[in-house]
């Protein structure tokens, strides 16, 4: 299995947490054999060669941030720009669909945080002609970036195992990547410990980190109001 | 305020749009045309929320049409349309309008939400041209809304812009 892999992200590879995520999952299908290119969107020197590979590869797989509970501006605005012909080639030919996987994970860490998200995505493998493979939904990502070392092991570990089962089926429909979400909402008790972390500790965590980047105001200030 | 952000080329539907308000007695409204404007996408570098809050790192008009969204209280976007969903210039008006809100967290009902920068956001409604999964576009809309702490005031196709306008106030 040989897998076209974009990283939807608009943010610079560098930095993007979907790039640490894509690590691990590229890792896992290796593991089981698998091969693929990446690209990044970020980058829009790349964009001819993604346009140039996206209908002769078997397996696409978008990996992708959620950007306002749907995809990113800069990502509708590539896929904007592939070539009509070919989409209507695929959509014609329907035995040579291409199978388009996504993986979307974003910020906010309940699973339900990502359906709006990933109900479009099933709507636009169809519309770019290809056959749906399902979607790897996770949230939680956030502090990705953040982190290093140990700590960034611990949020993207997992998604190597993942990795290993769309290099072994070309797609996530697997039980395993259902379950991989985690809770759609978190219990009561969980919310409230969770929302104590949010006024203490993590509170603490950000202002030390705007600090870092040398940020010289309060967190919530309001500049237009001055 | 009624905030309107076309960001579309088609001036008629604003032009029409301007004509109803006033027709209605509404005053307190603004139209931005935004198509010709520079408007980037946004880039995720999260200096809005951990280096310079509230304010976005990338120089453009935006800014402009963020300072007017502050005093809103009802927002909407007239977009045209991609593969079944808003087009990346419609999207960009909302992917970039995270400086309203702040790195602090909350849980808002059984979801996690972002703490608001400012007291009040506005509403949001959707006027769309070409076509789109209206369906899909009204729970969209919601959820976006949900995001700065508002809610959805509908979404239309452009024909039925006159449907809007009865929701505009
Ligand atoms: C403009 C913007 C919008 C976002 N919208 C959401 C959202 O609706 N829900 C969410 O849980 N996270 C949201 N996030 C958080 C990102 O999905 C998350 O930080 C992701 O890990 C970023 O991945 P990347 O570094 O590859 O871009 C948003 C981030 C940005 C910059």
């Amino acid at each position: 299995m040989h897998a076209l892999i974009i990283n939807g992200s608009p943010r610079v590879k560098k930095y993007s947490n979907t790039d640490k995520i894509l690590l691990k999952i590229t890792a896992g299908m290796e593991e089981s054999g698998a091969t693929y290119e990446q690209y990044e969107v970020s980058d829009r020197s790349q964009w001819p060669k993604i346009r140039e590979r996206f209908y002769l590869c078997d397996h696409i797989l978008i990996a992708l941030p959620l950007y306002v509970e749907c995809i990113p501006g800069l990502l509708i605005e590539f896929l904007e720009t592939l070539d009509a012909e070919r989409k209507a080639a695929a959509l014609e030919n329907s035995a040579k669909r291409p199978v388009m996987s996504f993986l979307l994970q974003s910020g906010f860490a309940e699973g339900v945080q990502l359906r709006c998200g990933e109900a479009y995505l099933e709507m636009l493998a169809d519309r770019l002609g290809c056959e749906y493979g399902g979607t790897l939904v996770k949230g939680d990502n956030f502090s990705i970036r953040l982190f290093e070392g140990e700590q960034r092991e611990k949020i993207t570990g997992a998604y190597q195992a993942m990795g290993k089962i769309y290099g072994r089926d070309g797609a996530f429909r697997d039980e395993a990547c259902r379950k991989f979400t985690g809770p759609e909402v978190f219990p009561l008790p969980v919310r409230l410990l969770v929302g104590t972390i949010f006024k203490t500790l993590a509170k603490k965590g950000f202002k030390d980190k705007a600090k870092e980047w040398g940020c010289t105001r309060p967190l919530d200030d309001k500049p237009y109001l001055q | 305020m009624i905030l309107i952000i076309n960001t579309t080329a088609d001036t008629s539907i604003t032009s029409d749009l301007r004509e109803a308000l006033a027709g209605k007695g509404a005053t307190d409204f603004e139209i931005v045309e935004a198509a010709g404007m520079k408007i980037s996408h946004c880039v995720g570098c999260n200096f809005c929320w951990l280096k310079t809050p509230g304010i976005c790192s990338i120089k453009d008009d935006y800014e402009e049409i963020l300072k007017k969204m502050i005093t809103a209280d009802q927002l909407w976007v007239i977009s045209g349309t991609s593969l079944g969903f808003l087009d990346h210039k419609g999207k960009n008006i909302f992917d970039r309008i995270m400086p309203l809100v702040t790195m602090y967290l909350k849980f808002k009902g059984n979801q996690m939400r972002h703490v608001m920068r400012y007291k009040k956001n506005a509403d949001v409604g959707l006027i769309y041209e070409g076509e789109a999964d209206r369906a899909y576009l009204e729970r969209w809309n919601e959820r976006a809304a949900l995001n700065i702490g508002t809610k959805s005031l509908g979404v239309f196709p452009a024909e039925e812009w006159k449907e809007a306008v009865l929701c505009m106030h």
